[in-house]
């Protein structure tokens, strides 16, 4: 990366953009480390107590192990769906490649409120509110534009040259695919399947039309807990996922590069 | 006993050539990239694709290696038709302009890439990937990744993976192309050298008179998708057949005549112009013009104009001049080998040449 001095105006801009974006943290940060029994800024006593209370609290538990495995099956099959779509839609160009294209990111143009009324009239006759199936479902609407997008970039951006090279040194497509194409959008395949994974787990409006009383993800869990009792156990539910969100794009950053995985 | 081996026979009656094309085409939607490319190489040649910017060498060189498809024609290397083979089935090695190295290999796999789809054992493959890096001079670099290397490395990475699987054909798209001046010319030489040592029939694409003219064994013209010439470079620089080859091949001076009865008209003298009529282009290479202050003798033979320096230019070993003689402007040169001054714009000169060094064509 390129170093070029920074004018003392773009910092000052940066750092209140900065501020604007991670208010929310310096409320919900304190309040997770809160003694008492109700939100209230700032806390009167301290404790860790709150972060005891989520293992303790089966509700909660479960739902984590819902997300985390509904965030990993729709990662899996995102990546499954997307990788040949965007192979297809760029390498294959079918007659209306472009018109397909934009079909696939259509989904992430409608506000996720009325693709969940549109979900729930059609999954409810079907049986499939309230099961893993449905939300998986409903979740893999909004990460397959994403996996197809970030997909088909990483695939564009390949010089079809070293793919050229490889089949005259007497490589079948297949084995160019997995041999040189594949290595060579890892980076594409890092950060799709860090935004998948992330989509799905943070993912609120879409599951709160999915979930039956039997299923919860944590988001859901999340926001039923905070609609029934105001304690400081929400904010150390959210401390601990911005956590984890962090660490996720750490990851990626040491593997594939946070910049170029992103901003291209 | 008339006896002969088979791929010779069919060879034979293929009609000469290890590789040869017959009616080789390429069409597109609006236009013809290639049109009926007729062409004979014999084993070890090196053949030049010479021409501008979309003359069509690189589209046919990408038809002998599979990757465009060919509207009609035909491919065929020793007696075998590949036509419409899969490019991993036609056993051709091919360096492209950019390298094209896998970036995530380090150079001794990126090398070993071929010997390992032809599942050549590992024993043999370690030693020829070593053999392959040394003939290259890149031996101590087997394990960096291309991105570490130069690009005259990279191009010399390229060049050894092509050439270990012992390809029957080398192809090379403007390979040097992406690399700075002097290092082109050091390449150049290698990669002739290199071609020579194996005896490998090679096709080189080059839009650069120079590569072409300096390495290689025979040069092929093309000019919008169609062949200009074939021949070698003596016979591409010193009888181009048509005005577009001896204008794309060297520098050349352009004067207008008309021709009647064998002779041709231009600028107040008479050059010799076998079988043409009417309107001609009488071309005259630069340096093969000589520039004189004083009389030229009247029976040394030669083609003389008078003319009048309008432009003197000192580029260190030779002066260059742009005279103004019957109306037309003429570029010409002079040595600098004994010390001579620049003559000054205005002074009257003449100008002299064999008449061996006249090239007439038809007028454009």
């Amino acid at each position: 990366m390129d170093e070029r001095p920074v004018s003392p105006a773009l910092k000052i801009a940066a750092g209140l953009m900065f501020l604007f974006l991670l208010a929310p943290l310096l409320v919900v940060l304190p309040i997770s480390f809160s003694g008492d029994d109700f939100m209230a800024f700032p806390p009167s006593s301290w404790s860790v107590k709150w972060y005891g209370a989520i293992f303790a609290n089966s509700v909660m538990m479960n739902a984590f192990w819902i997300s985390l495995a509904l965030a990993f099956v729709v990662t899996v099959l995102s990546l499954g769906i997307g990788l040949p779509a965007a192979y297809a839609l760029v390498r294959l160009k079918p007659p209306g490649a472009e018109a397909l294209a934009n079909l696939f990111s259509a989904p992430l143009l409608l506000p996720t409120i009325v693709l969940g009324l549109a979900l729930l009239l059609v999954f409810a006759p079907m049986g499939l509110i309230g099961s893993f199936q449905g939300l998986v479902a409903a979740h893999l609407i909004v990460t397959l534009p994403y996996a197809v997008r970030v997909l088909s970039t990483a695939l564009a951006n390949l010089p079809l040259t070293v793919e050229e090279a490889a089949g005259m040194l007497g490589a079948r497509p297949l084995t160019v695919f997995f041999r040189v194409t594949l290595p060579m959008m890892r980076s594409g395949l890092v950060s799709t399947t860090a935004l998948c994974f992330l989509v799905s787990f943070d993912e609120v409006v879409l599951s709160l039309f999915m979930t039956g009383p039997r299923l919860q993800t944590l988001p859901v869990a999340m926001y039923n807990h905070v609609d029934q009792q105001a304690d400081p156990m929400a904010a150390a539910i959210s401390v601990l996922l911005v956590v984890l969100t962090l660490a996720v794009v750490l990851v990626v950053d040491r593997t594939a590069g946070l910049t170029r995985t992103f901003v291209k | 006993m008339i006896h002969a081996e088979p791929t010779e026979m069919t060879r034979l009656a293929q009609g000469q050539g290890f590789l040869s094309l017959r009616g080789l085409t390429r069409r597109y939607d609006h236009f013809t990239a290639v049109d009926d490319l007729n062409l004979d190489v014999a084993k070890g040649e090196l053949v030049a694709f010479l021409g501008p910017s979309g003359c069509g060498k690189t589209t046919s060189l990408r038809m002998i290696a599979g990757l465009v498809p060919a509207s009609s024609g035909h491919i065929v290397v020793d007696g075998r038709d590949l036509t419409g083979v899969a490019p991993y089935k036609r056993d051709m090695g091919l360096v492209f302009q950019s390298y094209a190295l896998f970036p995530h290999m380090d150079i001794a796999r990126n090398v070993a890439f071929g010997l390992e789809m032809r599942k050549v054992p590992k024993a043999e493959a370690a030693q020829r990937v070593k053999e392959a890096i040394a003939m290259v001079r890149l031996t101590g670099r087997e394990h960096h990744r291309p991105a570490q290397l130069s690009g005259g490395q990279q191009q010399r990475v390229a060049l050894a993976r092509a050439l270990v699987v012992r390809p029957s054909i080398l192809l090379l798209d403007e390979p040097l192309s992406n690399l700075d001046a002097k290092l082109r010319d050091e390449m150049r030489t290698e990669i002739r050298d290199i071609q020579k040592r194996l005896g490998i029939t090679a096709i080189f694409v080059t839009h650069d008179q120079m590569e072409a003219l300096t390495i290689c064994d025979k040069v092929v013209v093309m000019n919008h998708g169609r062949l200009e010439q074939v021949g070698t470079p003596h016979e591409i620089y010193e009888h181009p057949k048509t005005a577009f080859v001896a204008g794309f091949v060297g520098r050349i001076n352009r004067l207008p005549g008309r021709a009647s009865g064998g002779v041709a008209q231009v600028a107040g003298i008479t050059v010799s112009a076998p079988g043409f009529d009417g309107p001609v282009d009488v071309m005259v290479r630069p340096h093969r013009m000589i520039l004189s202050t004083g009389p030229v003798p009247a029976d040394a033979g030669l083609h003389q104009l008078s003319g009048t320096v309008t432009r003197a230019t000192f580029a260190g070993d030779i002066l260059e001049y742009e005279v103004e003689a019957a109306g037309t402007l003429l570029k010409t040169e002079a040595s600098t080998r004994g010390g001579e001054a620049l003559l000054a714009p205005g002074t009257p000169v003449t100008l002299s040449w064999r008449p061996q060094d006249t090239f007439v064509y038809p007028a454009s």
